[in-house]
């Protein structure tokens, strides 16, 4: 749609016209002002003006002849909203943020830290510049609305896979080259932790890490497995939790680049061997991040594991379930089991014990199939099937099945 | 499984006192459990287990108590340091391998205690690990813990410090009868206090406020609407009556759109 | 002539035999622990535990009681007789009278066993078993033919070389099972063994009718604190008198067909494992039992020595750890021996040596350990099901009529239930109860079945010091295992803090409130109901009459089980057996279950909630599970202000 503000001859000419007939569709203005019995014109207070955009009441002294234009931008539909660029010329100092990027994006807790690296320079005195470091391959395209008003990008074989001894050696460089007032990392289990301890090794500095309420002079971190919170002045490094300050949302940033004098190639002493194949069925249970899960209501049981194996679902069970054989003890789940924080939970045949349901409370999503709509476990899921399972399960294997070799041939394809 | 190694090897396992989530108890430090599990898996006989703290902590006989003749305690006081007295410690002692847990239960908790011996020892760190493989010719195989079971294989030379992560395997039961059995060497250290730290403030921690849902609300109305407003209805969706391909189709959906598949 | 001194010399030379095995015999049982027994006390009092104690259990099966009276009793008698008769050559036609009914006696007797041993039940051993009935008559028959001329019915030489020859070889067998054998390992070893075992039994308080089920404790504080070995690794870790139980066992067989662990195909048999120990303490392999095997097992492959380790190669821990418990063997064996203290002992060993406890056992000690729960949750919140019910604490009014034991039931959403139910009925009755909150432990029951006595004496110690604190008549719980350890086990502690206190269960509480009319009931009008009796009410503190009067008062006419009462079948509950987890071809609980269904019941009323939580376990539909609080405060008419 056309942004450029149009009159309509048509509509202004109905808004004046009191007597047209369709002038009570499209006057705005005018249904404050009402003919009273008594052939007085009586304004209605309440609906003079309109709510602007701060949430604050304006009246529209333009007496319904902007209102036409005005209902033709709202006809214009929801528009591209433009973000106030952010900019940052010849910066006092920087604030590193090196985000993990997991599958070449930021995730949510790197953009949280972005957020906190502004929140920081915006408490310092002079005018900061975030700097994103990323590494290897990025498929990021929004690093501008994350915060990165500089971005520093390696790239090469060198940065692939497992490599943190190099990484290093280019932080190291950072180091030297921008001498940034704080490096932020990601706390987390996708490289930052590690990255992070090692470059605090490396300084010398003495890190605060599972921090999670930052300013540029305090930091509160958490310690003795989460039982303490310890407050201290703000070191130079921090390894920041996940949710510790807000993302970025109503500015641009410029993410321009900044290249790097050349980075030592570091000696490698891990050897990346890469990922090993996982069989989703070795993965413990507690740690699993997807169950399918077998109760009293299953009868074929060489379908319920061919479903799991095409869904690449762990499997785990009701202590009925295993009581009778069909699954081994450690796939039990429930108070007198494992306790699962799978994010989806896929229950069949499983009414819900009591022991059961307090086994699976960490669970995000549960999905059940039973053919008992008023069981425990129906109420407690997010999404029921109510039926006879060995149909529906057929039936989700046979998705799954189908879902697999569309896979492939994209894969295919994408690698034609 | 057990590992396939070739050489003898010196480990060291440093471990430290650990805190029941709960009840906030002394234990035996869940990461440390399995950094002495797998030091006894590789190493046999030629274990040390090492603390650097009180040697007359009882939680230590909970270490001792799965099978360790002996335990070697580098006597320390709460407010030293313990990184300088291991580091010197295992100058002397030059071991094949040393490994520790992830991050200490209690304390600052911070993790870098490998890292920092690292350093200073000049030796490559390995983090998270969930279990060494093969140890041939002065080079280890490593399985390295990513998220959600997943795993990645590392070669690495011989000498290196590891962190041990939850993945590795369980620890062994712990037994009363060998852990008061067990020697208690206590060892002259040396002593570095922990200056950093006397600059801090300790609490007992708040809960995190969950963060909300942030309405952006640009007019009255619609920050109105956002603080009246009800949360979306928690009543699960239920399929009744509708033909089970259907049923497996909606399934399939929430899986696909939970990324699970 | 031959026949006058052969059967003489026979008999001198079986009688020393005898005599030389008897000292080797000892000897094994010697290799044992010393524990304190006065020896003069236990045998002055042997005959009449022997006569009153054992034959009341024999007593239950009515066909044996007779015929092992008639055989016994002539037998003992007769070898008297025999002495004076045939060895010292005492000439008096009264005392070959009397010797001839006795062998008659004996003889009769010995017909009946011979008549049962024709088609045995699987339950009793066979082997050598199988020759006893022979020999019995062979003893009896040649003795009585021996006799007749001293008695003056045949005269002397009667019968000639030929009856001679074949008397004394008849003679020589009768002799050398009934002599030799006793003390040399055969069958008729249960009467020399059972008697000197009746004699020295290590829970002395047992005989009279008396009642002696608490373990006893590990000396933890032996050699400074660090005692050599903790429980039982090898045989000769046993006490000497255990040892001697072992021995005094007769293959019978009552415990296996009393066993649910043997019931529901788990590798547990106690005769078994008894006469394992009988095997490890005289060394050698179990190639000669002839009895049911450890369901799974196969015969001859176990071997041990009293110097060996008895989990390796003589008795799997698997065995070891199928225990529930129960009790059921120990109630029901004749000769009184202690399985439950023997399997206890070498999981002690298991346990707190080799930290082998199977399964969730770890972790549940772990746990018990560090929280004082099974389940590792805060202790902070034990109380917390408490929040709405107005109990006041403890440590508030330090005094109060009834401390409310809540165990661990505390944690358990099902259990919190039974809870609710008995303090509304407490309230009810304007009882003046108070509870410990968050100051209560768990009693340590399962750290002990499983045999970290460590961690129960210590959870035991603090309890008591807790107790200790605060000032009360009386301690109720709705936990018979809690129940148990407070009454029967804490008192090893020495500790006040229980001097003087009543310990009762909550049915017996509930009984006396009832019958003295604190409490207003409607009748019940459900259908049929049952009453499961929990093992550590029923078996370990005698409680079996309370809980059904309850329901009684509820006009409830109870459909017994089969097996209820003292046979009461355990729910597979106890013992830490959940959590190890033994594999079998059933589960108890469904057993049990099943014995429910046998009755016709709608309701299983029961008194703890293990057997609750068991039960309720077992795959629906099944008749109701309730504990008698709650089917007590349902009927309860509240009073309207």
């Amino acid at each position: 749609m056309s942004d450029v503000i149009r009159r309509d001859p048509r509509a202004e000419w109905i808004a004046r016209n009191r007597l047209h007939p369709l002038h009570g569709t499209i006057a705005v203005g005018d249904d404050a002002e009402v003919r009273g019995p008594s052939g007085l014109l009586r304004k209605n207070p309440h609906k003079v003006g309109f709510i602007g955009p701060n949430g604050i009441k304006r009246i529209d002294r333009l007496k319904g002849n902007g209102a036409a234009s005005g209902m033709g931008r709202r006809s214009s539909g929801p528009q591209e909203v433009q973000l106030p660029l952010h900019s940052v010329e010849n910066p006092d100092f920087y604030i590193v943020v090196v985000p993990d990027l997991v599958g070449g994006r930021l995730t949510s807790q790197d953009k949280d830290i972005l957020g906190q690296a502004h929140k920081m320079a915006k408490d310092i005195e002079g005018k900061g510049a975030v700097v994103a470091v990323c590494f290897g391959e990025s498929k990021e395209e929004n690093y501008d609305t994350a915060g990165v008003d500089r971005l520093i990008h390696l790239e090469g074989e060198e940065y692939e896979g497992f490599s943190p001894e190099q990484r290093l050696a280019a932080l190291v460089q950072v180091e030297t080259s921008l001498q940034p007032k704080h490096w932020l990392f990601p706390d987390s289990v996708n490289g930052g932790t590690d990255l992070g301890s090692r470059l605090a090794a490396r300084l010398g500095e003495r890190p605060a890490v599972q921090a999670w309420q930052v300013t540029h002079e305090t930091t509160v971190s958490r310690g003795a497995s989460q039982s303490l919170d310890i407050t201290r002045e703000t070191p130079r490094i921090l390894m920041l939790l996940e949710e510790c300050a807000d993302a970025i949302d109503e500015t641009r940033h410029e993410v321009k680049a900044i290249e790097l004098d050349s980075v030592p190639r570091a000696i490698v002493q891990l050897q990346d061997q890469g990922q090993v194949a996982v069989d989703p069925n070795a993965i413990p249970l507690a740690e699993a991040e997807f169950i399918l899960s077998a109760g009293n209501g299953i009868h074929n049981w060489d379908q319920f594991h061919e479903t799991a194996a095409a869904l690449g679902a762990t499997e785990g069970a009701s202590r009925v379930a295993v009581d009778d054989g069909f699954m081994p003890r450690f796939r039990q789940v429930g108070a007198t089991g494992t306790w699962v924080t799978a994010r989806v939970y896929l229950a069949v045949g499983i009414s819900g014990a009591i022991q059961h349901m307090q086994g699976i409370g960490q669970c995000d999503k549960v999905v059940a199939i039973n053919t008992d709509a008023g069981c425990d476990m129906v109420k407690r899921a997010a999404l029921s099937a109510i039926g006879d399972s060995e149909e529906i399960l057929g039936e989700l294997l046979k998705l799954a099945q189908e879902h697999r070799a569309n896979k492939g041939e994209e894969g295919e394809q994408n690698a034609a | 499984m057990q590992p396939n190694i070739k050489q003898s090897l010196d480990i060291v396992s440093l471990v430290s006192i650990g805190q029941h989530p709960q009840s906030g108890r002394v234990r035996r430090a869940e990461q440390d459990g399995r950094a002495v599990e797998l030091g006894m898996n590789l190493g046999g006989d030629n274990l040390t287990v090492l603390h650097a703290g009180d040697p007359q902590e009882q939680a230590l006989r909970t270490y001792a108590g799965m099978g360790l003749s002996s335990m070697q305690v580098l006597n320390l006081d709460t407010q030293d340091d313990a990184v300088p007295a291991l580091a010197d410690y295992l100058q002397q002692l030059r071991p094949d391998i040393v490994l520790t847990g992830v991050r200490a239960e209690s304390g600052e908790s911070s993790g870098m205690v490998p890292y920092l011996l690292a350093e200073k020892l000049n030796w490559p760190v390995v983090a998270r690990i969930a279990d060494i493989v093969s140890v041939e010719d002065g080079v280890a195989e490593v399985m390295l813990a990513l998220p959600r079971g997943q795993r990645r294989a590392l070669k690495v030379a011989l000498p290196f410090v590891a962190s041990v992560d939850n993945a590795a395997p369980e620890a062994r039961q712990s037994a009363y009868g060998p852990g008061i059995r067990a020697q208690i060497e206590p060892l002259a250290a040396v002593k570095e206090e922990d200056a950093v730290r006397s600059n801090w403030s300790e609490a007992k921690a708040k809960p995190r406020p969950k963060r909300l849902k942030v309405v952006k609300a640009k007019t009255a109305a619609e920050r109105f609407k956002a603080a009246t407003a009800k949360p979306q209805g928690e009543a699960g969706k239920v399929l009744k009556g509708v033909p089970a391909k259907e049923q497996a189709q909606e399934i399939f959906n929430l899986l696909l759109e939970e990324k699970v598949i | 002539m031959v026949l006058d001194w052969l059967p003489s010399v026979l008999i001198a030379v079986a009688l020393s035999l005898a005599v030389i095995g008897a000292v080797r015999r000892v000897s094994l049982w010697r290799a044992g622990q010393p524990d304190k027994v006065d020896l003069i006390a236990g045998l002055m009092a042997m005959p009449k535990r022997y006569l009153h104690d054992l034959h009341d259990v024999v007593e239950r099966d009515k066909y044996m009681s007779k015929t092992h009276a008639a055989t016994g009793g002539g037998f003992v008698l007769s070898v008297v007789l025999i002495l004076a008769v045939h060895l010292f050559g005492v000439d008096n036609q009264i005392l070959a009278w009397a010797l001839l009914a006795a062998l008659v006696l004996m003889f009769v007797g010995a017909l009946f066993v011979f008549k049962r041993r024709m088609d045995p039940p699987s339950r009793i051993s066979k082997g050598p078993w199988m020759r006893l009935p022979k020999s019995l008559l062979a003893f009896s028959s040649a003795f009585i033919i021996l006799t007749l001329p001293v008695a003056g019915i045949l005269p002397e030489g009667t019968g000639g070389w030929v009856l001679t020859i074949i008397l004394s070889v008849v003679i020589a067998m009768g002799l050398a099972e009934m002599m030799f054998g006793m003390t040399w390992g055969g069958p008729m070893k249960h009467a020399f063994a059972g008697a000197l075992h009746l004699a020295f039994h290590r829970r002395q308080e047992r005989f009279g009718g008396g009642r002696s089920t608490g373990l006893k404790p590990v000396d933890l504080t032996a050699n400074d604190g660090k005692p050599e070995i903790l429980g039982v690794s090898k045989p000769k870790d046993f006490k000497w008198n255990q040892l001697l139980g072992f021995d005094a066992c007769v293959q019978c067989g009552r415990c296996e067909a009393m066993c649910p662990a043997f019931a529901a195909g788990q590798p547990l048999n106690p005769k078994k494992l008894i006469q394992d120990m009988v095997v490890g303490l005289a060394g050698g392999t179990d190639a000669k039992y002839a009895g049911s095997p450890y369901p799974g097992k196969e015969v001859g492959y176990a071997k041990g020595g009293p110097d060996q380790i008895i989990t390796q190669g003589l008795v799997d821990p698997e065995t070891l750890w199928s225990c529930t418990t129960c009790r059921a063997c120990v109630e029901e064996c004749p000769m009184m021996i202690e399985h439950v203290d023997a399997i206890v002992d070498m999981r002690r060993f298991l346990t707190m040596e080799k930290g082998s406890t199977p399964n969730k056992g770890a972790e549940v000690l772990d746990n018990i350990i560090a929280t004082d729960n099974p389940n590792g949750y805060a202790p902070a919140n034990r109380a917390n099901w408490a929040a709405d019910q107005n109990l006041p604490l403890m440590r508030d009014v330090k005094k109060a009529d009834v401390l409310f034991w809540v165990s661990d039931g505390a944690f358990d959403m099902r259990s919190q239930r039974i809870l609710r139910s008995f303090v509304k009925l407490m309230k009810a009755a304007h009882v003046d109860v108070a509870i410990l909150g968050d100051e209560e432990l768990d009693s340590g029951d399962v750290a002990r079945r499983l045999g970290d006595d460590a961690a129960f004496q210590s959870l035991a110690k603090r309890n008591l010091e807790i107790l200790s604190q605060y000032e009360f008549k009386t301690i109720v719980t709705t936990d018979p295992h809690a129940y148990h350890c407070l009454r029967n086990e804490y008192g090893d502690f020495g500790s006040d803090a229980l001097d003087g206190v009543e310990v009762l269960h909550h049915t017996t509480y509930l009984n006396r409130l009832v019958q003295a009319g604190s409490l207003n009931l409607e009748p019940f009008k459900g259908g049929t109901v049952t009453y499961h009796d929990p093992c550590y009410l029923g078996r370990y503190n005698g409680e079996y009459e309370a809980p059904r009067e309850l329901l009684r008062s509820l006009g409830i006419e109870i459909a017994e089980m089969e097996r209820s009462g003292f046979r009461s079948r355990c729910c597979g509950g106890g013992g830490g057996a959940p959590i190890t987890d033994i594999p079998g071809e059933r589960r108890i609980a469904d057993m049990r279950m099943e014995d429910v269904n046998t009755t016709g019941a709608e309701l299983v009323a029961v008194g703890c909630q293990q057997c609750t939580a068991m039960l309720e376990g077992v795959v629906e539909p099944r008749p109701e599970v309730k504990d008698i609080a709650e089917i007590l405060a349902d009927q309860l008419i509240e009073e309207v202000h």
